[in-house]
Protein backbone atom coordinates (compact mmCIF):
# COMPACT_ATOMS: atom_id res chain seq x y z
CA UNK A 1 0.00 0.00 0.00
CA UNK A 2 1.34 3.37 -0.91
CA UNK A 3 1.84 6.46 1.41
CA UNK A 4 -0.83 8.50 -0.40
CA UNK A 5 -3.58 5.63 -0.09
CA UNK A 6 -2.66 5.05 3.32
CA UNK A 7 -2.84 8.79 4.09
CA UNK A 8 -6.30 8.80 2.31
CA UNK A 9 -7.34 5.52 4.48
CA UNK A 10 -6.88 7.42 7.81
CA UNK A 11 -8.61 10.68 6.78
CA UNK A 12 -11.15 8.29 5.46
CA UNK A 13 -12.29 8.09 9.07
CA UNK A 14 -14.59 11.07 9.57
CA UNK A 15 -16.10 12.30 5.74
CA UNK A 16 -17.66 15.22 5.84
CA UNK A 17 -20.07 13.89 3.06
CA UNK A 18 -21.42 10.14 2.94
CA UNK A 19 -23.75 8.87 -0.04
CA UNK A 20 -24.95 5.47 0.01
CA UNK A 21 -26.48 4.33 -3.31
CA UNK A 22 -28.45 7.14 -4.03
CA UNK A 23 -30.65 6.45 -7.34
CA UNK A 24 -33.02 9.17 -8.44
CA UNK A 25 -35.63 9.34 -11.76
CA UNK A 26 -37.63 12.49 -12.56
CA UNK A 27 -41.13 12.50 -13.38
CA UNK A 28 -41.06 12.57 -17.38
CA UNK A 29 -38.65 8.50 -16.49
CA UNK A 30 -35.64 9.73 -16.88
CA UNK A 31 -33.28 7.61 -14.25
CA UNK A 32 -31.22 10.72 -13.81
CA UNK A 33 -28.72 8.99 -10.74
CA UNK A 34 -28.22 5.15 -10.85
CA UNK A 35 -27.23 3.76 -7.45
CA UNK A 36 -24.35 6.57 -6.96
CA UNK A 37 -22.27 5.87 -4.01
CA UNK A 38 -19.23 8.29 -3.07
CA UNK A 39 -17.52 10.23 0.09
CA UNK A 40 -15.89 13.49 0.53
CA UNK A 41 -13.11 14.01 3.01
CA UNK A 42 -12.48 17.42 4.83
CA UNK A 43 -10.54 19.83 3.36
CA UNK A 44 -11.24 17.55 -0.21
CA UNK A 45 -11.27 19.22 -3.54
CA UNK A 46 -13.08 17.13 -5.68
CA UNK A 47 -14.55 17.69 -9.55
CA UNK A 48 -17.05 15.81 -11.18
CA UNK A 49 -16.91 15.37 -14.67
CA UNK A 50 -18.37 14.03 -17.38
CA UNK A 51 -20.55 14.33 -20.53
CA UNK A 52 -23.79 16.64 -20.01
CA UNK A 53 -26.97 14.21 -19.21
CA UNK A 54 -24.48 12.25 -16.78
CA UNK A 55 -26.37 13.30 -13.83
CA UNK A 56 -23.47 15.64 -12.24
CA UNK A 57 -25.82 18.70 -11.64
CA UNK A 58 -28.68 16.42 -10.53
CA UNK A 59 -25.79 14.43 -7.80
CA UNK A 60 -24.84 17.58 -6.73
CA UNK A 61 -28.21 18.94 -5.82
CA UNK A 62 -29.25 16.29 -4.34
CA UNK A 63 -26.80 16.79 -1.45
CA UNK A 64 -28.50 20.23 -0.10
CA UNK A 65 -32.15 18.89 -0.79
CA UNK A 66 -32.93 20.86 -4.19
CA UNK A 67 -33.53 17.40 -5.48
CA UNK A 68 -35.42 14.59 -3.45
CA UNK A 69 -33.89 11.32 -3.82
CA UNK A 70 -35.73 8.23 -4.48
CA UNK A 71 -33.39 5.45 -2.91
CA UNK A 72 -30.68 5.56 -0.56
CA UNK A 73 -28.73 7.90 2.42
CA UNK A 74 -26.89 10.73 2.49
CA UNK A 75 -25.37 12.37 5.57
CA UNK A 76 -23.59 15.84 5.68
CA UNK A 77 -21.23 16.73 8.51
CA UNK A 78 -22.99 13.98 10.83
CA UNK A 79 -26.24 15.14 9.41
CA UNK A 80 -28.75 12.89 7.83
CA UNK A 81 -30.44 14.52 4.69
CA UNK A 82 -34.06 12.62 5.50
CA UNK A 83 -37.29 13.86 5.82
CA UNK A 84 -36.94 16.28 8.77
CA UNK A 85 -37.20 19.71 7.74
CA UNK A 86 -34.68 20.53 10.53
CA UNK A 87 -32.11 18.66 8.81
CA UNK A 88 -32.51 20.07 5.53
CA UNK A 89 -32.25 23.16 6.90
CA UNK A 90 -29.44 22.53 8.76
CA UNK A 91 -27.72 21.23 5.77
CA UNK A 92 -28.39 23.97 3.93
CA UNK A 93 -26.70 26.36 6.59
CA UNK A 94 -23.42 24.11 6.30
CA UNK A 95 -23.44 23.53 2.48
CA UNK A 96 -22.98 26.41 0.41
CA UNK A 97 -24.05 26.56 -3.29
CA UNK A 98 -22.93 28.19 -6.58
CA UNK A 99 -24.89 28.16 -9.74
CA UNK A 100 -24.71 28.48 -13.30
CA UNK A 101 -26.54 31.21 -13.63
CA UNK A 102 -25.28 33.35 -10.71
CA UNK A 103 -29.34 33.22 -9.11
CA UNK A 104 -28.38 36.49 -7.38
CA UNK A 105 -31.49 38.01 -6.58
CA UNK A 106 -32.24 41.18 -8.43
CA UNK A 107 -34.00 43.47 -6.26
CA UNK A 108 -30.93 43.76 -3.54
CA UNK A 109 -27.85 45.24 -3.64
CA UNK A 110 -24.78 43.39 -3.99
CA UNK A 111 -24.09 43.88 -0.29
CA UNK A 112 -27.83 43.13 0.47
CA UNK A 113 -27.20 39.77 -1.32
CA UNK A 114 -24.26 38.93 0.52
CA UNK A 115 -26.13 40.40 4.02
CA UNK A 116 -29.50 38.76 3.40
CA UNK A 117 -29.01 34.77 5.09
CA UNK A 118 -26.67 35.92 7.61
CA UNK A 119 -29.00 38.21 9.34
CA UNK A 120 -31.86 35.74 8.15
CA UNK A 121 -30.68 32.31 9.02
CA UNK A 122 -27.65 32.57 11.48
CA UNK A 123 -28.80 35.89 12.87
CA UNK A 124 -26.17 38.40 12.95
CA UNK A 125 -26.71 42.04 13.60
CA UNK A 126 -26.85 44.80 10.93
CA UNK A 127 -23.15 45.28 11.80
CA UNK A 128 -21.40 42.26 11.98
CA UNK A 129 -23.55 41.31 8.98
CA UNK A 130 -22.30 44.32 7.08
CA UNK A 131 -18.51 43.76 8.05
CA UNK A 132 -18.73 39.96 7.29
CA UNK A 133 -20.09 41.16 3.71
CA UNK A 134 -17.31 43.37 3.14
CA UNK A 135 -14.31 41.47 4.00
CA UNK A 136 -15.57 38.56 1.51
CA UNK A 137 -16.49 40.72 -1.28
CA UNK A 138 -12.59 42.38 -0.77
CA UNK A 139 -11.84 39.00 -1.07
CA UNK A 140 -13.38 38.21 -4.34
CA UNK A 141 -12.14 41.66 -5.91
CA UNK A 142 -15.61 43.11 -5.90
CA UNK A 143 -15.96 45.69 -2.29
CA UNK A 144 -16.44 48.74 -5.08
CA UNK A 145 -19.48 47.24 -6.07
CA UNK A 146 -21.04 46.78 -2.81
CA UNK A 147 -24.09 49.10 -3.29
CA UNK A 148 -24.50 48.52 -7.30
CA UNK A 149 -27.55 46.11 -8.22
CA UNK A 150 -26.59 42.02 -9.88
CA UNK A 151 -27.96 43.95 -13.23
CA UNK A 152 -25.59 46.46 -13.44
CA UNK A 153 -22.16 43.92 -13.03
CA UNK A 154 -20.85 41.88 -15.74
CA UNK A 155 -21.42 38.03 -15.57
CA UNK A 156 -18.30 37.09 -13.83
CA UNK A 157 -18.88 40.18 -11.39
CA UNK A 158 -21.62 38.21 -10.10
CA UNK A 159 -20.45 35.01 -9.87
CA UNK A 160 -18.29 35.99 -7.84
CA UNK A 161 -20.37 38.26 -5.57
CA UNK A 162 -22.78 34.74 -5.53
CA UNK A 163 -19.81 32.93 -4.37
CA UNK A 164 -19.35 35.57 -1.59
CA UNK A 165 -23.50 35.67 -0.79
CA UNK A 166 -22.51 31.62 -0.39
CA UNK A 167 -19.51 31.89 2.09
CA UNK A 168 -21.21 34.35 4.02
CA UNK A 169 -22.62 31.15 5.84
CA UNK A 170 -19.52 30.02 6.38
CA UNK A 171 -20.02 26.65 5.27
CA UNK A 172 -18.24 23.56 5.72
CA UNK A 173 -18.52 22.43 2.32
CA UNK A 174 -18.82 24.76 -0.74
CA UNK A 175 -20.64 23.09 -3.84
CA UNK A 176 -20.11 24.72 -7.53
CA UNK A 177 -22.44 23.74 -10.05
CA UNK A 178 -20.91 24.57 -13.19
CA UNK A 179 -19.72 27.98 -11.83
CA UNK A 180 -17.88 29.24 -15.16
CA UNK A 181 -20.12 27.61 -17.98
CA UNK A 182 -22.54 30.57 -18.49
CA UNK A 183 -19.42 33.14 -18.50
CA UNK A 184 -18.05 34.75 -21.36
CA UNK A 185 -14.28 33.53 -21.74
CA UNK A 186 -12.77 36.29 -20.59
CA UNK A 187 -14.56 36.23 -17.19
CA UNK A 188 -13.53 33.03 -17.22
CA UNK A 189 -10.60 33.34 -15.64
CA UNK A 190 -11.20 35.64 -12.46
CA UNK A 191 -13.70 33.07 -11.20
CA UNK A 192 -11.38 30.16 -11.45
CA UNK A 193 -9.13 32.38 -9.85
CA UNK A 194 -11.38 32.71 -6.17
CA UNK A 195 -12.28 28.76 -6.53
CA UNK A 196 -8.41 28.32 -6.64
CA UNK A 197 -7.90 30.64 -3.73
CA UNK A 198 -10.24 29.07 -1.72
CA UNK A 199 -9.71 25.25 -2.59
CA UNK A 200 -5.79 27.04 -1.18
CA UNK A 201 -7.50 27.71 1.80
CA UNK A 202 -8.26 24.45 2.58
CA UNK A 203 -11.99 24.61 1.76
CA UNK A 204 -13.88 21.44 1.41
CA UNK A 205 -15.58 21.91 -2.32
CA UNK A 206 -17.42 19.79 -5.00
CA UNK A 207 -17.03 21.44 -7.93
CA UNK A 208 -19.07 20.26 -11.51
CA UNK A 209 -17.11 21.90 -13.87
CA UNK A 210 -16.20 21.15 -17.39
CA UNK A 211 -12.75 22.90 -16.97
CA UNK A 212 -10.28 20.43 -17.01
CA UNK A 213 -7.39 22.43 -16.57
CA UNK A 214 -8.59 23.96 -13.05
CA UNK A 215 -9.22 20.10 -12.37
CA UNK A 216 -6.11 19.46 -12.82
CA UNK A 217 -4.48 22.01 -10.63
CA UNK A 218 -6.63 22.16 -7.32
CA UNK A 219 -8.43 18.73 -7.68
CA UNK A 220 -7.23 16.35 -5.29
CA UNK A 221 -9.57 13.57 -6.70
CA UNK A 222 -11.82 13.27 -9.93
CA UNK A 223 -15.29 11.40 -10.41
CA UNK A 224 -15.99 11.03 -14.03
CA UNK A 225 -19.91 10.30 -14.25
CA UNK A 226 -21.60 9.00 -17.27
CA UNK A 227 -25.32 7.88 -17.57
CA UNK A 228 -26.32 8.31 -14.02
CA UNK A 229 -23.75 6.82 -12.96
CA UNK A 230 -19.95 6.67 -11.39
CA UNK A 231 -17.80 5.08 -13.81
CA UNK A 232 -14.34 5.74 -12.14
CA UNK A 233 -12.97 7.97 -9.35
CA UNK A 234 -9.32 8.56 -8.61
CA UNK A 235 -6.54 11.26 -7.61
CA UNK A 236 -6.53 13.94 -10.31
CA UNK A 237 -2.87 13.75 -11.22
CA UNK A 238 -3.65 9.86 -12.35
CA UNK A 239 -7.08 9.99 -13.26
CA UNK A 240 -5.29 12.53 -16.03
CA UNK A 241 -2.15 11.00 -16.86
CA UNK A 242 -3.56 7.12 -16.61
CA UNK A 243 -7.55 6.86 -16.66
CA UNK A 244 -8.37 3.20 -15.91
CA UNK A 245 -11.64 2.81 -17.98
CA UNK A 246 -12.28 2.71 -21.48
CA UNK A 247 -15.43 5.00 -20.94
CA UNK A 248 -12.84 8.09 -19.35
CA UNK A 249 -10.64 7.34 -21.97
CA UNK A 250 -12.80 8.02 -24.78
CA UNK A 251 -14.34 10.91 -22.47
CA UNK A 252 -10.82 12.80 -21.89
CA UNK A 253 -9.67 12.07 -25.86
CA UNK A 254 -12.82 14.15 -26.41
CA UNK A 255 -12.45 16.70 -24.72
CA UNK A 256 -8.72 17.36 -24.23
CA UNK B 1 -30.22 79.51 -55.05
CA UNK B 2 -32.80 78.43 -57.57
CA UNK B 3 -31.35 75.39 -58.48
CA UNK B 4 -31.09 74.32 -54.43
CA UNK B 5 -34.09 72.21 -53.57
CA UNK B 6 -36.12 73.47 -50.24
CA UNK B 7 -34.13 71.17 -47.76
CA UNK B 8 -35.78 71.99 -44.90
CA UNK B 9 -39.46 71.55 -46.06
CA UNK B 10 -40.03 67.96 -45.42
CA UNK B 11 -38.05 68.18 -41.57
CA UNK B 12 -40.26 71.48 -40.76
CA UNK B 13 -43.43 68.91 -41.50
CA UNK B 14 -42.55 66.49 -39.52
CA UNK B 15 -40.75 68.47 -36.58
CA UNK B 16 -44.57 70.16 -36.38
CA UNK B 17 -46.32 66.16 -36.59
CA UNK B 18 -43.97 65.64 -33.43
CA UNK B 19 -44.69 68.77 -31.60
CA UNK B 20 -47.23 68.73 -28.56
CA UNK B 21 -48.94 71.81 -30.14
CA UNK B 22 -50.01 68.87 -32.97
CA UNK B 23 -51.19 66.70 -29.90
CA UNK B 24 -53.35 69.87 -28.38
CA UNK B 25 -54.55 70.52 -31.49
CA UNK B 26 -55.78 66.34 -32.29
CA UNK B 27 -57.40 67.05 -28.71
CA UNK B 28 -59.42 69.24 -29.21
CA UNK B 29 -60.73 68.19 -32.09
CA UNK B 30 -61.63 64.90 -30.52
CA UNK B 31 -63.49 66.98 -27.48
CA UNK B 32 -65.24 69.12 -30.07
CA UNK B 33 -66.15 66.06 -32.31
CA UNK B 34 -67.61 64.57 -29.12
CA UNK B 35 -69.31 67.55 -28.03
CA UNK B 36 -70.98 67.78 -31.34
CA UNK B 37 -72.63 64.13 -31.74
CA UNK B 38 -73.13 64.97 -27.72
CA UNK B 39 -75.47 68.24 -28.72
CA UNK B 40 -77.22 67.00 -31.68
CA UNK B 41 -78.39 63.29 -29.90
CA UNK B 42 -80.10 65.03 -26.83
CA UNK B 43 -80.87 67.85 -29.06
CA UNK B 44 -83.13 64.95 -30.93
CA UNK B 45 -84.05 63.83 -27.38
CA UNK B 46 -85.71 67.25 -26.46
CA UNK B 47 -83.78 67.23 -23.28
CA UNK B 48 -83.49 70.03 -21.49
CA UNK B 49 -80.20 70.43 -19.63
CA UNK B 50 -80.16 71.73 -16.18
CA UNK B 51 -75.93 71.64 -15.24
CA UNK B 52 -76.72 74.95 -13.22
CA UNK B 53 -78.71 72.90 -10.64
CA UNK B 54 -76.17 70.38 -10.59
CA UNK B 55 -73.41 71.80 -8.27
CA UNK B 56 -75.88 72.41 -4.85
CA UNK B 57 -75.74 68.42 -4.72
CA UNK B 58 -71.84 68.22 -5.16
CA UNK B 59 -71.43 71.12 -2.62
CA UNK B 60 -72.44 74.57 -0.99
CA UNK B 61 -70.55 77.63 0.04
CA UNK B 62 -72.63 79.98 2.26
CA UNK B 63 -71.23 82.86 4.25
CA UNK B 64 -72.94 81.53 7.14
CA UNK B 65 -71.90 77.73 7.47
CA UNK B 66 -69.23 77.75 4.89
CA UNK B 67 -68.21 74.55 3.20
CA UNK B 68 -71.11 72.17 3.19
CA UNK B 69 -70.24 68.82 1.19
CA UNK B 70 -73.43 68.03 -0.49
CA UNK B 71 -75.02 64.38 -0.69
CA UNK B 72 -72.82 63.30 -4.14
CA UNK B 73 -69.53 64.29 -1.85
CA UNK B 74 -71.25 62.21 0.63
CA UNK B 75 -71.62 59.36 -1.44
CA UNK B 76 -68.07 59.16 -2.46
CA UNK B 77 -67.10 59.10 1.12
CA UNK B 78 -69.25 56.15 1.34
CA UNK B 79 -67.77 54.54 -1.69
CA UNK B 80 -64.39 55.49 -0.65
CA UNK B 81 -64.46 53.68 2.61
CA UNK B 82 -66.13 50.89 0.93
CA UNK B 83 -63.52 50.48 -1.83
CA UNK B 84 -60.80 51.10 0.72
CA UNK B 85 -61.35 48.41 3.06
CA UNK B 86 -62.12 46.08 0.44
CA UNK B 87 -59.04 46.44 -1.81
CA UNK B 88 -56.82 45.85 1.04
CA UNK B 89 -59.19 42.87 2.27
CA UNK B 90 -59.35 41.74 -1.04
CA UNK B 91 -55.17 41.64 -1.66
CA UNK B 92 -54.90 40.15 1.47
CA UNK B 93 -57.56 37.13 0.57
CA UNK B 94 -55.79 37.16 -3.07
CA UNK B 95 -52.44 36.53 -1.30
CA UNK B 96 -53.44 34.10 0.96
CA UNK B 97 -55.42 32.32 -1.49
CA UNK B 98 -52.40 32.23 -3.94
CA UNK B 99 -50.11 30.95 -1.56
CA UNK B 100 -52.84 28.28 -0.63
CA UNK B 101 -52.93 27.21 -4.28
CA UNK B 102 -49.48 26.64 -4.12
CA UNK B 103 -48.77 25.20 -1.60
CA UNK B 104 -48.02 21.34 -0.60
CA UNK B 105 -51.24 20.61 1.16
CA UNK B 106 -54.02 19.06 -0.53
CA UNK B 107 -56.66 20.33 1.70
CA UNK B 108 -55.35 24.06 1.14
CA UNK B 109 -55.36 23.56 -2.69
CA UNK B 110 -58.56 22.17 -3.02
CA UNK B 111 -60.08 25.11 -0.43
CA UNK B 112 -58.34 27.81 -2.64
CA UNK B 113 -59.97 25.86 -5.56
CA UNK B 114 -63.23 25.57 -4.87
CA UNK B 115 -63.24 29.62 -3.45
CA UNK B 116 -62.04 30.97 -6.13
CA UNK B 117 -64.12 28.82 -8.46
CA UNK B 118 -67.70 29.98 -6.72
CA UNK B 119 -66.21 33.67 -6.03
CA UNK B 120 -65.13 34.07 -10.05
CA UNK B 121 -67.98 32.10 -11.32
CA UNK B 122 -71.17 33.64 -10.28
CA UNK B 123 -72.20 37.53 -10.79
CA UNK B 124 -70.89 39.95 -7.86
CA UNK B 125 -74.93 41.07 -8.01
CA UNK B 126 -75.64 37.85 -6.14
CA UNK B 127 -73.06 37.30 -4.07
CA UNK B 128 -73.84 40.79 -2.62
CA UNK B 129 -77.77 39.65 -2.45
CA UNK B 130 -76.17 36.37 -0.47
CA UNK B 131 -74.30 37.95 2.06
CA UNK B 132 -76.57 40.83 2.95
CA UNK B 133 -79.67 38.74 2.81
CA UNK B 134 -78.75 34.84 3.73
CA UNK B 135 -75.30 35.21 5.97
CA UNK B 136 -76.38 38.95 7.03
CA UNK B 137 -79.38 37.81 9.46
CA UNK B 138 -77.69 34.43 10.55
CA UNK B 139 -73.71 35.86 11.48
CA UNK B 140 -75.57 39.36 12.19
CA UNK B 141 -73.76 41.48 9.11
CA UNK B 142 -74.86 44.95 8.68
CA UNK B 143 -75.05 46.78 4.78
CA UNK B 144 -71.95 47.84 5.13
CA UNK B 145 -70.05 44.74 6.21
CA UNK B 146 -72.11 42.52 3.61
CA UNK B 147 -70.52 45.10 1.41
CA UNK B 148 -67.02 45.12 2.28
CA UNK B 149 -67.57 40.95 2.83
CA UNK B 150 -68.60 40.48 -0.48
CA UNK B 151 -66.79 43.21 -2.63
CA UNK B 152 -63.60 41.53 -0.92
CA UNK B 153 -64.22 38.16 -1.94
CA UNK B 154 -65.42 38.70 -5.21
CA UNK B 155 -62.24 40.86 -6.20
CA UNK B 156 -60.20 38.88 -3.65
CA UNK B 157 -60.83 35.94 -6.11
CA UNK B 158 -59.20 37.83 -9.22
CA UNK B 159 -56.34 39.26 -7.46
CA UNK B 160 -55.61 36.01 -5.99
CA UNK B 161 -54.73 35.00 -9.68
CA UNK B 162 -52.75 37.97 -10.18
CA UNK B 163 -50.60 36.86 -7.47
CA UNK B 164 -50.14 33.58 -8.44
CA UNK B 165 -49.19 34.21 -11.62
CA UNK B 166 -46.93 36.44 -10.50
CA UNK B 167 -44.98 34.13 -7.73
CA UNK B 168 -44.98 31.59 -10.42
CA UNK B 169 -42.98 34.12 -12.85
CA UNK B 170 -40.23 34.22 -10.76
CA UNK B 171 -37.23 31.88 -11.56
CA UNK B 172 -36.80 28.49 -10.22
CA UNK B 173 -33.12 29.57 -9.44
CA UNK B 174 -34.50 32.45 -6.96
CA UNK B 175 -36.28 29.92 -4.66
CA UNK B 176 -32.82 27.13 -4.94
CA UNK B 177 -30.64 30.16 -4.20
CA UNK B 178 -33.29 31.13 -0.96
CA UNK B 179 -33.32 27.76 -0.29
CA UNK B 180 -29.66 26.92 -0.60
CA UNK B 181 -28.72 29.92 1.69
CA UNK B 182 -30.72 27.61 4.76
CA UNK B 183 -33.84 30.05 4.23
CA UNK B 184 -37.13 28.74 5.27
CA UNK B 185 -40.06 28.84 2.52
CA UNK B 186 -42.17 31.45 4.92
CA UNK B 187 -38.44 33.89 4.67
CA UNK B 188 -38.20 32.69 0.92
CA UNK B 189 -41.41 34.38 0.20
CA UNK B 190 -41.78 37.29 1.83
CA UNK B 191 -37.67 38.46 1.24
CA UNK B 192 -36.94 36.63 -2.20
CA UNK B 193 -39.97 35.83 -4.25
CA UNK B 194 -43.03 38.38 -3.06
CA UNK B 195 -40.54 41.98 -3.50
CA UNK B 196 -39.55 40.70 -6.83
CA UNK B 197 -43.35 39.38 -8.14
CA UNK B 198 -45.29 43.02 -6.32
CA UNK B 199 -43.25 44.57 -9.20
CA UNK B 200 -44.51 42.57 -11.83
CA UNK B 201 -47.78 42.33 -10.99
CA UNK B 202 -48.38 45.99 -10.05
CA UNK B 203 -49.83 46.75 -13.54
CA UNK B 204 -52.81 43.69 -12.97
CA UNK B 205 -53.37 44.51 -9.61
CA UNK B 206 -54.34 48.20 -10.68
CA UNK B 207 -56.50 47.16 -13.08
CA UNK B 208 -57.91 45.26 -10.53
CA UNK B 209 -58.03 47.73 -7.83
CA UNK B 210 -59.68 50.22 -10.38
CA UNK B 211 -62.61 47.39 -11.02
CA UNK B 212 -63.08 47.10 -7.26
CA UNK B 213 -64.00 50.82 -7.10
CA UNK B 214 -66.45 50.73 -10.05
CA UNK B 215 -67.92 47.21 -8.86
CA UNK B 216 -68.16 49.15 -5.83
CA UNK B 217 -71.36 50.99 -7.43
CA UNK B 218 -73.51 47.41 -7.07
CA UNK B 219 -73.41 47.87 -2.80
CA UNK B 220 -76.42 50.77 -3.80
CA UNK B 221 -78.40 48.00 -4.97
CA UNK B 222 -78.34 46.60 -0.62
CA UNK B 223 -79.22 50.91 -0.10
CA UNK B 224 -76.06 51.66 1.20
CA UNK B 225 -75.74 55.35 0.46
CA UNK B 226 -73.11 55.36 -2.12
CA UNK B 227 -71.91 58.21 -4.72
CA UNK B 228 -74.60 55.82 -7.10
CA UNK B 229 -77.22 55.05 -4.76
CA UNK B 230 -76.82 59.46 -3.48
CA UNK B 231 -77.41 59.75 -7.72
CA UNK B 232 -80.02 57.37 -7.90
CA UNK B 233 -82.03 59.60 -5.29
CA UNK B 234 -81.46 62.86 -6.56
CA UNK B 235 -82.14 61.92 -9.83
CA UNK B 236 -85.66 60.45 -8.38
CA UNK B 237 -86.42 64.33 -6.94
CA UNK B 238 -85.09 65.97 -9.83
CA UNK B 239 -85.14 64.16 -13.41
CA UNK B 240 -81.89 65.58 -14.34
CA UNK B 241 -80.63 61.93 -15.28
CA UNK B 242 -78.03 62.51 -17.50
CA UNK B 243 -76.49 65.71 -15.61
CA UNK B 244 -75.88 63.37 -12.62
CA UNK B 245 -74.93 60.17 -14.23
CA UNK B 246 -72.08 62.14 -16.14
CA UNK B 247 -71.29 63.97 -12.62
CA UNK B 248 -71.30 60.87 -11.26
CA UNK B 249 -69.08 59.27 -14.08
CA UNK B 250 -66.30 61.76 -13.86
CA UNK B 251 -66.19 61.71 -10.31
CA UNK B 252 -65.47 58.38 -10.38
CA UNK B 253 -63.28 58.60 -13.23
CA UNK B 254 -61.30 61.27 -11.21
CA UNK B 255 -60.50 58.57 -8.62
CA UNK B 256 -59.76 55.72 -10.74
CA UNK B 257 -57.48 58.31 -13.02
CA UNK B 258 -55.78 59.23 -9.18
CA UNK B 259 -54.82 55.71 -8.62
CA UNK B 260 -53.17 54.60 -11.59
CA UNK B 261 -51.01 58.06 -11.36
CA UNK B 262 -50.57 56.66 -7.94
CA UNK B 263 -49.47 53.61 -9.22
CA UNK B 264 -47.71 54.90 -12.30
CA UNK B 265 -45.42 56.66 -9.42
CA UNK B 266 -44.55 53.49 -7.79
CA UNK B 267 -43.74 51.25 -10.61
CA UNK B 268 -40.67 54.01 -11.33
CA UNK B 269 -39.69 53.91 -7.72
CA UNK B 270 -39.59 50.50 -7.87
CA UNK B 271 -38.37 49.38 -11.18
CA UNK B 272 -35.69 46.95 -11.21
CA UNK B 273 -32.81 46.42 -13.11
CA UNK B 274 -32.13 42.92 -14.87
Amino acid sequence: MSTVEMAADSAKADPIIRVDRISKTFANGVRALVDVSAEVQRGEVVVIIGPSGSGKSTFLRCLNGLEEIDRGHIVIDGIPLDDDKGHRLEIRKEVGMVFQLFNLFPHLTVLENVDLAQRLVRRKSREEARATSLELLTKVGIAEKADSYPGQLSGGQQQRVAIARALAMMPKVMMFDEATSALDPEMIGEVLDVMKALAREGMTMVCVTHEIGFAREVGDRVIFMENGSIVEVGPADIFFSNPREARTQKFLSQIL
Amino acid sequence: MTTAPPPDRPSTWRSLLRSPLFDIVQFFILVALVFWVFARGTAELGYNWHWYRVPRYIYTLDAETGFTPGPLLEGLKVTFQISGISLLLSFAIGLLTALFRLSDSFVARMLARFYLEVSRNTPLLIQIFFIYFVLGPVLGLDRFISAVLALSLFEGAYASEIFRAGIVSIARGQWEAAYSLGLSGYQSYRHIILPQAIRRILPPLTSQAISLVKDSALVSTIAIYDLTMQAQAIIAETYMTFELWFTVALMYLAVTVTLSLVVAIMEKRFKVLT
